[in-house]
Formats: structure tokens, C-alpha cells, sequence
């Protein structure tokens, strides 16, 4: 008890010594690189487009208008129409809603997996270290769209089951990026000040070295939800993911792809939502990437 | 009035197809086929699906066949025939000489090893499927067929237990074409993927979801083959199979989304060719689940689905809206029924009145593959599943590969499915008995997937197939159609033009309204 005591002294006295803390900084740095920024606005857009769909989108996303099919954008369309006739910029505005939620779902399947599994391995080491590492090792050498539309397979095609698949196939890379931190973390004094103090390894690890780790996790989760989102649309695609008549953007591009001649913009505008998302979920993550790192501080 | 302007379109097509005739074909060269799916086997025996009787069709020959434009018979491997007083009794005169494309001589043996194999459950070589149209056509194993004889040499002789109306044009039908007995019995198993018959293309190589190619028979009996190669090539995108046209990596596309019917009338190298229309996409109500077996839940799908709109907008107009089970090109069409109107709220009310005032759910399938009786059948299905949103029923559209939907549709797995028939035969019984009858409803070999059961319908069938008097098996049939009418048992969404691209160099090329046309008159002008 009372060594516990000292153990929360003592990282109560590291805090107020920090004054400008890492975090602070990184966040004055993040703010100053101007094409994380522009990311960062993208995704509030979709963010907002999301939160708001019900308000801001035209008209109801499902319901098909077949007399006015394949209309191209007018004052009435803003994008056009599908080959059902319905709106093609609701649809987006409503996919948006499925992109967010197929993002964050993802990747807190494969976050909390992948950090627990990298925390194990290389914390504890030795056994624990060889078999998920090997394990993270079989998983990376297959594809990771292979290895989705596998689990795909077992699962069945569903926009849940897709994702839970793209979730499981982004595993790996948290698990190694959590243990490869953790392994240089794990060496610091203080780790081994709180062991002498009769820390046990529970509120080591999620006192300590989750703490201390969190940077890469952070860039990693920000750059997955874009491949996340990318791969989701893939499936749905392929056929495995949303299923018919949900608003995903990658299902609007496969549906469309016949009309592709005769009606462009069915497909350029579910694919420009596509790369949009995505490219601003990737501007957020490498603008996190050098705010977080620790050489780039003033 | 329809049958008028079909009597002109068959009259235009013969003078087409004469006026073709008089330049003098060519030899040599390949002619490469796409269409959206593969073959699921070459026995034809032992296969229901289109695609795979386009590429039967060149293999085998049957006893007797049609007209390059129609359903009307003609000799085939017998040059004629004759039936005796009762109708019960035909015996077919053989064709000489012919040998199989692995050298075994034809001759009324082999017609008899192939009946036998067709019709007799515990025949050694009834095997490599559930010989399921040989069911169908002939209500069973060995169904309305008492027994075969080989006469002599060339008399092949056939003892049918009543007298059956479509006798003739169902033997003229690609799945009871002759195959090899020498081969069935080398291969058992797995004749379907090494088939061997006497028509005009020998199969060389099947390379599975890509391509079957054949190569002529220069020993054919018949006309031609002008070409050396025969190629089909599974392409299931429509529109990569239409690109794949234009830029001359094949010759023939079917399967076209009706989209792109106004890119091949522009276009100077392609030529379009309409399909002469037999056929009836539906959707089908599986009366073994709930709540499909009420007659009031079908009637309010049929009230619920607007058919004109899916024509307009998914046919291109290259069809009509089907109110009838049997296309308005085949005899005995019923014109007289009144179709179940579209009408959102009359359909609520019946779905009330059946105990389902607020709806429920239900699987919708959809084919994976364009169909010429639907060209596009997820789409269709997309816009079905939005008009019975509308009056509560929700509906998750499901889907397998081709193979797989045709089986487990025949097991009656499904609750809603989509799916259409192209005639075989030019004869309502094609059609009706063979998509409706109960005999027909058999859980793994149904012709009949929305398992109706009627027995009053079953009557009136049955009398028409024993009739040969077309008169009266007219009257059969449009009674039949009232019957079908009432209880429901499909929503029929439409008969279709299917259309064809190909290119202008392609020449004597007449696509058949059974979708399976013999191409061993066709060449190349180039």
C-alpha cells in the first residue's frame, strides 16, 4: 500500500516537471505543417457529412426513382443519379456514415488485438515473443485482401463480417509496432524504479509502457483507417462486403461499373469520395508521424 | 397482331439468311464466342442451363432438329420418321455412315445405349448427374417411354405408354443429343467434361470460368463447318465482354447490358442481332416456406412489383412485362388473362388480410450471371427488393456462383428467387409442365422452383401432353394459364429480345429463339 503510494508520488513529480509536454508540442507542430491541416479539414467534412446525413442529404438514399435513372448532375442532382434513380450525392453523404463506422470498428478490432498481443510478446519475451511473432509472421505473408476475402469466405458476405475481416488482417501491424516499443521502453529506469518500487507487471504495462508507446499506435491507427476504409470498399466490391441497397462507396462503384461509358459520373463520384477519405485519413497520419516524432522536437 | 409481326420478322430472317446464302462462305479461321458464363457440364443430358447446351449443341446431334429460324423439326441424325396410327409407337430412320468423333460407328445401338442410359434409374451409366430433363420432358425414369428398340441396323424404334403431344420437338431438344456410348462408358463419371458426339465441332480443351474451345469435324454430315475453331469464353462482366467486342478479342458477345445496344448501331463494325423472343424471367415464391405458401402473400408481391418500370429501365424496352408463365410467341398463349395491376396499396391490404399487416422478411436471390431472360438479374433484384420496401416486406438479396444457384434453387433452398427459361421446343408444355407441374416440383431436381402443387393444373397438363390434336390442346392450355394465374405461384416479369453484338465480318449467323443455334454454317468474311 504504501509503496503503492509513492510509486503515484513519484509520477505525480515527473508530470509537473514536464512544463511543455511532448504532447504539447507535437500538437504545435502537427497544426504547423499545412498538408496534415488540409487532412485534417477532408476529414471533418466527411466527419460532418457523416454526423449530419440526415439533415444535409437531398434525398432519401434508398429510395429508387427508376423514370429518372442514370440522370447526370443537375441543379436537381447535384451528382447526378444512379442507375435506380436515386441520388448519387446523398447516397455518398450516407456512405460516409459506413466508411466512419467500417474505419473506427476496424481499427479498434485491430488495435486492442494487435496492442494486447505486442504488449505480451515483448514484454514478457521468450516463449510468449516466438509464438506471435511467428504467428504476426504467417499472417503478414498472405496478401492482406487475400487474407480478408479468406475469412470473408468463412464468414459469409456481410458488411459486419468484412469489418471484422479487414480487422483481423491489421493484426499484425499493431502487434509488431506495440512490441517493438515496448522492448526499447521496457529498458528505461523508470520501468525498472516502478518494478523495485513492487509495481506488478499489470500497472507496468498499462501505467508505463502503454503511456510510453502510444505515439507509433497512434500513427498506425490513423493510417489504417484509410486502409480500412479502402479495403472495406474493395470487398464490397468484390461483392463480400455492403450488400445491396446500403450507400457504401465501394458496392456504388461496382454497381455502377456497367454504366461507366454511358453515365461517368455514377462512378467517378463514389470513387472521388474514395480517394478524398482516404487520402486525408493518410495526410492526418504522416503529419502525425513527424509531429510524434521525438528527433523533430525544437 | 403479335403473331403477325413475328410471322414477319421469321419471313425477313429466312430472305436475310437466303440472301446470305448466295455469297459463297469461306473456310478457316476462328470464331470466339463471349457470353457471361461458363458451362456447368457438356453431358448435355445432365445439364439445364443454357450455356451449356451453346456448346452441346456443336457436339452433338440430335434425332431429329429445327430450323435455323424456328422450332419447326427437321431431320437430324434420322432422316425421317414415322409414327404408327395410336401414336404411340415411333420409329426413326438413321442416317448412314456417320461415326463419332472418337470413330464409333453410329448406328441404332447407340441410339438405344443412349435412351436407355437417359431413362432407366438403375442403368450402369445413369450417372454424372440426375439426368433432370429427361424428367421434365418425359414425366419421369423412364416416365411416359415404355421401352426402346434397335430394329435393325438403322431403325431405332420408340414405345411410349400414351400417346404424348410434344414428342417430336423435344427429341429435337439439345439435351437428348446422341453421345458416344464407347466414350460414356471410358469416361463414367466424367464424360461431362470429355464429350464426344457427331456434330459438326470436336471438343479440344476446357479451361474452367475461361474458355472451351472446339475444333471442326471435317467428317461432319452436315453443312460445313466453315470455321477450324470454335472458341466460348466466359467474360461474366457485361460490359468487359462488350469492350472486349469492340476491341476485336471476339467476334460475338451475347449478354449485353441493353445499355449498350445504341454503341452497336453506331458503330460500322458491329452488327446487332435480335434474338427471336422465347422466354419468361420470374421470380418464384417458395410454397414450402412460410409465408409463401399463402396465396394472398404471392398476390400482394404480384400487385407490389411495378414490371414496366423494371422493363423500362433494365431491358433497355428490348422486352415486354410478362403477365403469362408462356411467352406471346408460343402457341396456346393466353392473352385474355388481366394482369395483377401495380398497385402499392392493394398489395398492403393483402398482405393485411393474410395476417401480415406489417410485413416481414425474407431472402431475395439473385442470379450472379446476365441471362438472356434477364440481363442483369442483382439489379432486378435491387429494384424488386425497393417495391416490397414499400409495402413492409424487407428483403436481403443473396447470391452464388451460377453452378451453385441452379442447385440449391432446385433443392429449394431459397425463398424468393429469380430465374427464367428460354424454350426449348417451341411447345407450351416446355414451359408449363416443365416450370409448374408438381411432377416437376421434385426437392433437387425441380424444374418447378416455387414448388406449386396443383393437382387441377396436373390434370390439364397431362391430357395435353396425350393430345396430338392442337386444337384441343390449345384450349388445355389457356385453361391452364387461368389456373396459374390465380394461385400465384410466380411474379413473371418479363419476356425478352435478347440482344447480340457481333462483328460485321461474321456472316450466316442466325441466333436461334432457343438460344442454342448450330454454328457449323457460320464464317468469317475477312
Amino acid at each position: 500500500m504504501a509503496l503503492a503510494e509513492i510509486a503515484t508520488d513519484v509520477k505525480a513529480v515527473t508530470k509537473e516537471k514536464k512544463g511543455v509536454g511532448p504532447w504539447r508540442s507535437a500538437l504545435r507542430r502537427f497544426l504547423r505543417n499545412k498538408s496534415a491541416l488540409a487532412g485534417l479539414i477532408l476529414i471533418a467534412f466527411f466527419v460532418g457529412a457523416a454526423v449530419f446525413a440526415p439533415y444535409i442529404a437531398p434525398y432519401d438514399p434508398l429510395i429508387p426513382d427508376l423514370k429518372n435513372r442514370l440522370a447526370p448532375p443537375s441543379a436537381a442532382h447535384l451528382l447526378g443519379t444512379d442507375y435506380m434513380g436515386r441520388d448519387i450525392l446523398s447516397r455518398i453523404i450516407y456512405g460516409a456514415r459506413i466508411s466512419l463506422r467500417v474505419g473506427l470498428i476496424t481499427v479498434s478490432i485491430a488495435l486492442v488485438v494487435g496492442t494486447l498481443m505486442g504488449m505480451l510478446a515483448g514484454y514478457y519475451g521468450r516463449i510468449w515473443d516466438t509464438i506471435i511473432m511467428r504467428f504476426t509472421d504467417i499472417m503478414l505473408a498472405f496478401p492482406s485482401t487475400l487474407l480478408a476475402i479468406a475469412i470473408m469466405a468463412i464468414l459469409g458476405p456481410k458488411l459486419i463480417n468484412a469489418m471484422i475481416a479487414i480487422g483481423v488482417v491489421q493484426i499484425p501491424q499493431f502487434a509488431r509496432i506495440v512490441r517493438s516499443s515496448v522492448l526499447s521502453v521496457k529498458e528505461f529506469e523508470y520501468v525498472d524504479a516502478a518494478r523495485a518500487l513492487g509495481l506488478k507487471n499489470g500497472p507496468i504495462i498499462f501505467k508505463h509502457l502503454l503511456p510510453n508507446s502510444l505515439a507509433p499506435i497512434i500513427v498506425q491507427a490513423t493510417l489504417s483507417v484509410a486502409t480500412a476504409i479502402i479495403e472495406t470498399a474493395g470487398l464490397s466490391f468484390l461483392g463480400l462486403g455492403a450488400q445491396p441497397p446500403t450507400p457504401e462507396w465501394g458496392a456504388m462503384l461496382a454497381d455502377s461499373r456497367a454504366y461507366l461509358r454511358i453515365a461517368p459520373w455514377t462512378v467517378a463520384f463514389p470513387g472521388l469520395a474514395i480517394l478524398i477519405a482516404t487520402m486525408g485519413m493518410n495526410l492526418i497520419g504522416d503529419g502525425l508521424r513527424d509531429a510524434l516524432d521525438p528527433r523533430m522536437k525544437e | 397482331m403479335r403473331r403477325t409481326s413475328l410471322v414477319l420478322t421469321l419471313v425477313a430472317l429466312l430472305v436475310i439468311s437466303l440472301a446470305g446464302t448466295t455469297m459463297a462462305a469461306k473456310k478457316g479461321g476462328t470464331l470466339i464466342f463471349g457470353r457471361g458464363g461458363d458451362s456447368v457440364g457438356l453431358d448435355p443430358a445432365n445439364v439445364t442451363d443454357g450455356e451449356s447446351f451453346k456448346v452441346t449443341r456443336q457436339i452433338y446431334d440430335t434425332l431429329v432438329q429445327f430450323k435455323r429460324e424456328n422450332t419447326e423439326v427437321i431431320p437430324g441424325l434420322a432422316h425421317s420418321w414415322d409414327v404408327s396410327e395410336d401414336g404411340k409407337v415411333w420409329t426413326f430412320y438413321l442416317r448412314e455412315g456417320i461415326k463419332f468423333h472418337d470413330g464409333t460407328p453410329f448406328n441404332a445401338e447407340a441410339v438405344k445405349f443412349n435412351f436407355e442410359r437417359w431413362m432407366y434409374e438403375d442403368h450402369p451409366y445413369h450417372i454424372g448427374g440426375d439426368f433432370a430433363y429427361w424428367g421434365y420432358m418425359f414425366g419421369g425414369y423412364p416416365g411416359i417411354v415404355d421401352h426402346v428398340e434397335a430394329v435393325d441396323e438403322y431403325t431405332f424404334r420408340v414405345y411410349l405408354k400414351e400417346p404424348l403431344g410434344p414428342f417430336l420437338n423435344n427429341l429435337a431438344m439439345p439435351c437428348f443429343g446422341i453421345a458416344s456410348p464407347t466414350a460414356i462408358k471410358k469416361y463414367g463419371e466424367d464424360f461431362f467434361k470429355n464429350p464426344v458426339g457427331t456434330s459438326a465441332f470436336i471438343f479440344e480443351e476446357w479451361v474452367r470460368d475461361d474458355k472451351i474451345v472446339l475444333r471442326a469435324n471435317h467428317d461432319y454430315w452436315g453443312e460445313g463447318p466453315y470455321l477450324d475453331k470454335l472458341i466460348f469464353r466466359s467474360i461474366p462482366d457485361n460490359s468487359a465482354r462488350f469492350i472486349e467486342l469492340q476491341a476485336g478479342t471476339i467476334d460475338i458477345a451475347d449478354g449485353l447490358n441493353p445499355d449498350d445496344v445504341e454503341f452497336i448501331k453506331r458503330d460500322p463494325n458491329l452488327k446487332l442481332y435480335l434474338r427471336p423472343s422465347m422466354n419468361v424471367g420470374y421470380l418464384a415464391m417458395n410454397q414450402m416456406k412460410e409465408p409463401f405458401d399463402n396465396v394472398l402473400v404471392r398476390r400482394a408481391i404480384n400487385h407490389a412489383i411495378n414490371k414496366e418500370a423494371i422493363v423500362e429501365a433494365f431491358y433497355a424496352g428490348l422486352a415486354q412485362p410478362a403477365k403469362n408463365p408462356l411467352p406471346p410467341s408460343v402457341w396456346g398463349y393466353n392473352d385474355n388473362i388481366e394482369p395483377y395491376e401495380y398497385n402499392p396499396a392493394k398489395a398492403k391490404e393483402l398482405l393485411k388480410e393474410a395476417g401480415y399487416p406489417n410485413g416481414f422478411t425474407a431472402d431475395l436471390w439473385a442470379m450472379p450471371v446476365p441471362r438472356p431472360y434477364m440481363p442483369d438479374g442483382r439489379k432486378i433484384a435491387e429494384a424488386i427488393q425497393a417495391d416490397l420496401a414499400v409495402i413492409g416486406i424487407k428483403t436481403n438479396i443473396v447470391s452464388f456462383d451460377w453452378g451453385t444457384y441452379l442447385q440449391k434453387t432446385e433443392a429449394g433452398e431459397h425463398d424468393m428467387a429469380l430465374l427464367g427459361w428460354t424454350g426449348d421446343n417451341g411447345d407450351p408444355d416446355n414451359f408449363l409442365y416443365v416450370l409448374l407441374d408438381k411432377d416437376n416440383a421434385k426437392v433437387g431436381s425441380a424444374g418447378n422452383i416455387a414448388f406449386y402443387k396443383s393437382d387441377e393444373l396436373h390434370e390439364l397438363l397431362i391430357k395435353a401432353q396425350q393430345s396430338s390434336d392442337k386444337e384441343e390442346r390449345t384450349k388445355l392450355y389457356m385453361k391452364a394459364q387461368e389456373i396459374i394465374h390465380q394461385d400465384a405461384p410466380w411474379v413473371p416479369i418479363a419476356h425478352s429480345t435478347p440482344p447480340i453484338g457481333a462483328k460485321a465480318y461474321i456472316k450466316d449467323y442466325i441466333p436461334h429463339p432457343t438460344s442454342a443455334e448450330k454454328l457449323n454454317q457460320v464464317w468469317l468474311d475477312k
